[in-house]
């Protein structure tokens, strides 16, 4: 600082003084992010212990490891959907927001989750995605929707009893079907099991209907009830006086593969399928009646884990992206816009032949953003997926740090890991920096 | 929590069955009890003489909530008789996670207590854990029966305490689920799978399984294996002496399908089981009373008794079912260690080894004691007591935890090794063969390092 | 989206289209209402969510869904909050505000040197340097955690305060030096010249002219990083123990015991939230300028 004392008119300070004020910077960079860099390039040669060189070896595994390669697949599902869906969802919603009114206080709300941690976050999304209906929202808002539209009022978990002596047998598809076939003027006994009888407190006791009790000549009757006592006991396959019967159950006489008679069960179980010509039928309960409920999805099973994750993952960037396009959007000159529309244009050819191209540049940077920060998605995976699908959720970022600090304690393959994510950054590196020049000139 | 409890009638069952098999390796260890009963005051002399004001130790365990606020209380004694001050760090789930990078960067907690054997000898190979001093070392030997000692060992060197144990062999139920079906105790497995049917047929399904929390399924194994396949076997498989395609373990799995494949035999069928952890499966028996059993070790009980149960009336338990021709007993247990060489590490070690720390520990509820000094009077109900007995008389038939003994990449890492396996069978029980290939290939992975 | 048709106030237009294509856009108007309305909503439920859970106690979480409170408001109770309060957890969330105001502060003074230094200094080699900090915009978190922990194991500050702001402070900087330096250069030259005709040494005019009349940037940097290291989990999970884990962390460690976990989970995340949401909402201009100069240049 002394050598610059005094009024020396030469414009500019000496190159020198960008040292101090460089150092600090340069310091912490050069340490903290250059130093890594290539202390990992060497350790990612070396195996777990750090003594045994093995060249090459962590980054063969890294292509061979089955969990390895479901976490690369799995980046790139993330990398392939991700960036995309919330460049396309900010899009719309930057459009859209132009014709409301109440458009700051919108963009305040789909902004908000950038202010949220990823952890909170992924908490907000546990409880989201809880598989019962009566936790998790969108399950409950699934099963409601599906409710509404196919009222399902059966008796789902009913099923007759396994063993050769019930005289019904569960069919693959779910159907009941009674083992003996009958003839008109017979009665036949439908006992099922697998339902609380608290369930059906309030019905009346079963009826056990017996051809002599009048089943007609041209009718088979029977009851279909809840062969199950509280408390145990009982006879099995047989009405007792304490069980009850099973209302509303549909039956059907079958012949031929053709259903000849249909009819539902009363109150205490009865039915009679009546106007049969003499023959031999066979009697079942289609499966309708035995319709398990709709619980909604298995949101974090391994199936649905990596889709809902990245739900979550919308659901915190779609205002990071519309806030952007829609400062692009403001830059657009409307006169253009105008003037295609009194062409004629409709709002659509608007959109795609002006809107879109126009905004392209503020596009791509929202995407190439996305997409370098869908490579370290990190917490929203660590903290939204259960233990038990981890495995299959797994990305790269995650297995890197599970892989060096999560117990395994391979800081070789941790390194490879890191060193690999890096390349995968590499291209970004290079698109940011030709972008930076191109704009300085 | 857990106010004074009356004796489930299993339990007795299950006490008198194994005092009855121990009767061999009880009377190896009466003498000892004799012997160290006199000695012990000595220790506690010892340690008092031994102020650590000023001292700070810091100490990581799994547990959380209660679990946690027992331990405190553990702790405080211990401050209030050495002046040192304790602070205690919970690890989460993966203990493994927590000391991994802390030992990376030469900066571990003092005293660790460590979820699973198979953790002392992966550190002890990593130099991570200091070696017991000959004053902890003499509460140990005063203090615990060899087979406990071992456990705490590694390449000959004696690394931990065991400090706190877990009986595995237990099917807790709910009682009114049981009456409701007509439902009895079972002895047998055939037995069980025959009440759990008559629990289907009555509309409750018999079992939330915790499939989301991996070690839970990995008890389950234990306990028909060792059941079904024997100790001697069950030691071997335990040290991968005989592949896990041994057809010993297929009977085993083969067991387990008889519920895992049953679809209204689980709550939610095997896709709500896998995304049930513990003790969510707990609460799902006792606070929603959805289910009818679950099975997992004694620590049930604080779950069931938060979910609204009275432990011994509304929530009981069993003894394992004898699936073969073995008893089993499984125990499973947290293992404090070293990891700095401090004064006050070695001083707590020491003290949670010893008669008195163990007795304190011991009044409060969910915990069992493993060592054989501290009076099963001090336990605040005869359930406790009972299980406690089977403990510290371990005999012939009494194992330790499989999956805990194992390299923690098998059979302690959550999503890899054995846990993953065997939720990758209870999602396919079918397939018998494919899951003991996928065993015993990371089995075999596991063991070479 | 081809429903969607012209805004209102394209009245030229409208008129030209006649009637019917108003009607049009009446109907159009309404649709886009009704589906911003929804996408609105559908934004702000699983927080309402988080919110309504982290204030009703375990048994009625575990029997009945949060939107039940609607019906039943009574099921409100501010117990969990209270425990989580006497709890260890307010250490922790003391822990995040001496990570994150520090880490803050100093990426600013930091950032803002080098800035000034590659927008105003001539100097060799300039514009290298210069893209060296572009290209470690990108690089990820993970290269460093391993070498960083050896290091920190090193030193002996492993798991303190000290090392978690450091660590952010570094992986902040090129963000940092990025957004104020593109800021700096657009500062008119003359202030500048004028500032050194005078003779001002180069630091008071640092001080003095340039870091002043950058308080916009600075304020949305700050925005920025404050989220940013108030947010993470990955560094504090890594770097910090115990006694100086964060919320994050400390709520982290609460995990594995989700379905019963919640009552110390929810409402420990919407604490965790609170200070960010009040900052976001009474700085939000200058975290959209922020994010327009860091992106968009």
């Amino acid at each position: 600082m002394t050598e610059r004392k005094g009024p020396r008119a030469r414009l500019g300070p000496s190159p020198t003084l960008a040292v101090l004020f460089l150092l600090p910077a340069l310091l912490l960079l050069g340490v903290w992010m250059v130093y890594p860099v290539i202390y990992s390039i060497f350790r990612s040669l070396y195996d777990a212990t750090g003594e045994r060189f093995v060249g090459l070896g962590n980054y063969g595994s890294i292509f061979t490891d089955s969990a390895t390669l479901t976490t690369i697949r799995n980046n790139i599902i993330w990398v392939v959907v991700a960036p995309l869906v919330v460049t396309v969802l900010g899009l719309i919603f930057a459009v859209l927001t132009e014709r409301i009114r109440w458009a700051t206080a919108f963009k305040l709300v789909l902004f908000m989750p950038m202010a949220v941690s990823l952890l909170a976050a992924g908490v907000i999304f546990r409880l989201v995605y809880e598989q019962d209906p009566d936790k998790g929202v969108a399950n409950a808002v699934l099963t409601t929707v599906h409710d509404t539209f196919s009222a399902g009022q059966g008796y789902p978990g009913a099923r007759p009893r396994e063993n050769d002596q019930s005289p019904a047998v569960a069919q693959q598809d779910g159907t009941v079907t009674v083992r003996q076939p009958a003839r008109p003027g017979q009665a036949v006994l439908i006992p099922l099991v697998g339902l609380p009888p608290d369930s059906v407190k309030d019905a009346p006791p079963a009826t056990a209907v017996a051809p002599a009790d009048g089943v007609a000549a041209d009718a088979i009757g029977g009851t279909v009830w809840l062969d199950v006592v509280r408390g145990g006991g009982g006879t099995v396959n047989q009405v007792d006086p304490q069980e009850k019967g099973l209302a509303g159950i549909t039956v059907e006489a079958v012949s031929d593969g053709q259903v000849k008679a249909t009819t539902e069960t009363a109150a205490d179980g009865t039915f009679h399928l009546t106007g049969l010509p003499a023959g031999s039928y066979t009697v079942r309960l289609p499966q309708s009646n035995f319709a398990a409920p709709f619980n909604g999805l298995t949101w974090l099973g391994p199936t649905l884990i990596t889709p809902a994750i990245i739900g979550a993952y919308i659901w915190v960037w779609a205002g990071f992206a519309m806030v952007l396009i829609a400062a692009g959007l403001s830059a657009v000159p409307r006169d253009a816009l105008e003037a295609a529309r009194i062409d004629g244009a409709t709002e659509w050819q608007v959109f795609r032949r002006i809107t879109v191209p126009l905004l392209a540049p503020v596009l791509l940077v929202v995407f190439v953003t996305m997409v370098i920060n869908v490579l370290k998605v990190f917490d929203l995976v660590f903290i939204i997926a259960p233990g038990s699908v981890q495995p299959q959720a797994n990305v790269i970022a995650l297995e890197m740090w599970r892989v060096s600090f999560g117990g395994g304690n391979n800081q070789g393959m941790g390194s490879a890991l890191a060193i690999f994510l890096l390349v995968l950054v590499v291209p970004f590196m290079i698109f940011n920096i030709r972008r930076f020049r191109r704009d300085e000139r | 929590m857990m106010r004074k409890l009356p004796i489930p009638i299993a339990l007795l069952a299950l006490a008198a069955v194994a005092c009855g098999g121990n009767s061999g390796g009880n009377s190896g260890g009466e003498p000892a009890v004799g012997q160290t009963s006199a000695s012990s005051g000595g220790g506690d002399a010892a340690a008092a003489a031994k102020p650590l004001d000023g001292v700070t130790i810091e100490v990581a365990a799994k547990w959380t909530g209660d679990e946690q606020a027992n331990f405190e209380q553990v702790l405080k004694a211990f401050q209030d008789k050495t002046g040192a001050t304790v602070t205690y760090a919970s690890t989460g789930e993966d203990t493994g996670a927590f000391l991994g990078p802390r030992i990376q960067g030469n900066n571990p907690p003092d005293v660790a207590i460590l979820p699973q054997p198979g953790l002392v000898q992966q550190y002890a190979d990593e130099n991570a854990l200091k070696p017991l001093t000959p004053e902890v070392q003499a509460q140990i030997d005063q203090n615990y029966t060899p087979y406990w000692k071992e456990l705490g060992s590694a390449n000959g060197q004696v690394y931990g305490v065991l400090v706190k144990a877990a009986h595995k062999s237990l099917i807790w139920y709910r009682q009114q689920a049981f009456d409701d079906a007509g439902a009895q105790e079972a002895a047998t497995w055939d037995d069980l799978v025959k009440n759990a049917q008559l629990l289907a047929d009555s509309g409750t399904p018999p079992f939330a399984l915790c499939g989301a929390s991996g070690w839970t399924l990995t008890d389950l194994f234990e306990n028909v294996y060792l059941s079904s396949a024997g100790p001697e076997n069950y030691d071997k498989l335990s040290k991968h002496e005989i592949p896990w395609t041994d057809p010993t373990v297929t009977t085993a799995l083969e067991k387990m399908a008889q519920i895992f494949g049953k679809k209204e035999f689980l709550l939610g069928g095997a896709s709500g089981a896998l995304q049930t952890d513990f003790p969510t499966c707990v609460t799902q028996v006792y606070g929603q009373k959805k289910a009818a059993m679950v099975i997992e070790a004694d620590f049930v009980a604080g779950a069931a008794a938060q979910s609204g149960a009275k432990v011994g009336e509304d929530a009981k338990a069993m003894a394992f079912p004898k699936v073969g021709d073995t008893e089993p007993v499984v125990l499973g247990g947290d293992i404090a260690v070293a990891l700095k060489d401090s004064k006050g590490a070695m001083a707590l070690l020491e003290f949670l080894a010893s008669k008195e720390g163990g007795e304190i520990w011991a009044k409060l509820p969910g915990y069992l004691s493993p060592n054989r000094n501290v009076s099963p009077d001090n336990y605040p109900n005869e359930l406790t007591k009972q299980l406690a007995q089977t403990i510290i008389s371990a005999g012939e038939a009494v194992r330790y935890d499989m999956s805990d003994l194992a390299p923690s990449a098998f059979g302690g890492t959550d999503g890899k090794g054995e846990w993953k396996d065997l939720q990758d069978f209870l999602r396919d029980p079918s397939d018998v063969k494919g899951a003991q290939k996928k065993l015993e290939a990371d089995a075999a992975k596991a063991f070479k390092k | 989206m081809t429903t969607v048709a012209a805004e209102p106030r394209q009245q030229a237009a409208g008129i030209e289209r006649g009637l019917a294509g108003r009607l049009l856009d009446r109907i159009g108007g309404g649709v886009v209402q009704v589906f911003l309305v929804l996408v609105a909503v559908f934004w702000l439920v699983p927080t309402l969510g988080l919110l309504v859970v982290s204030m009703r106690d375990d048994t009625a979480n575990n029997s009945s869904g949060w939107w039940t409170f609607f019906t039943k408001p009574a099921q409100i109770t501010f117990e969990n909050y209270s425990n989580l309060l006497t709890s260890g957890f307010t250490s922790s969330f003391w822990n995040t505000i001496l990570i994150t105001v520090p880490a803050t502060l100093l990426i600013i003074f930091i950032a803002a040197m080098a800035a000034y230094a590659f927008a105003w200094i001539e100097f060799p080699g300039r514009d290298t340097v210069f893209l060296l900090v572009i290209a470690l915009l990108v690089v990820p978190i993970q290269i460093a955690l391993i070498p960083i922990a050896k290091l920190y194991g090193t030193f002996g500050i492993f798991g303190s305060i000290v090392s978690v702001v450091l660590f952010h402070v570094a992986f902040g900087l090129p963000f940092a030096i990025f957004l104020l330096r593109n800021f700096f250069v657009g500062i008119p030259r003359e202030l500048l010249e004028a500032a050194r005709m005078d003779g001002a040494p180069e630091w008071r005019i640092f001080a003095t002219v340039v870091f002043p009349l950058a308080k916009p940037a600075v304020a949305s940097l700050g925005i920025f990083q404050f989220l940013w290291v108030w947010n993470d989990l990955l560094v504090a999970l890594v770097f910090a123990d115990t006694q100086n884990q964060p919320m994050t962390k400390a709520l982290q460690s609460q995990m594995r015991q989700f379905g019963t976990n919640v009552d110390i989970l929810a409402p420990g995340a919407f604490l965790s939230l609170i200070i960010p949401l009040v900052l976001f909402f009474a700085f939000q201009r200058y975290f959209v300028q922020g994010l327009l100069a860091g992106s968009v240049k």
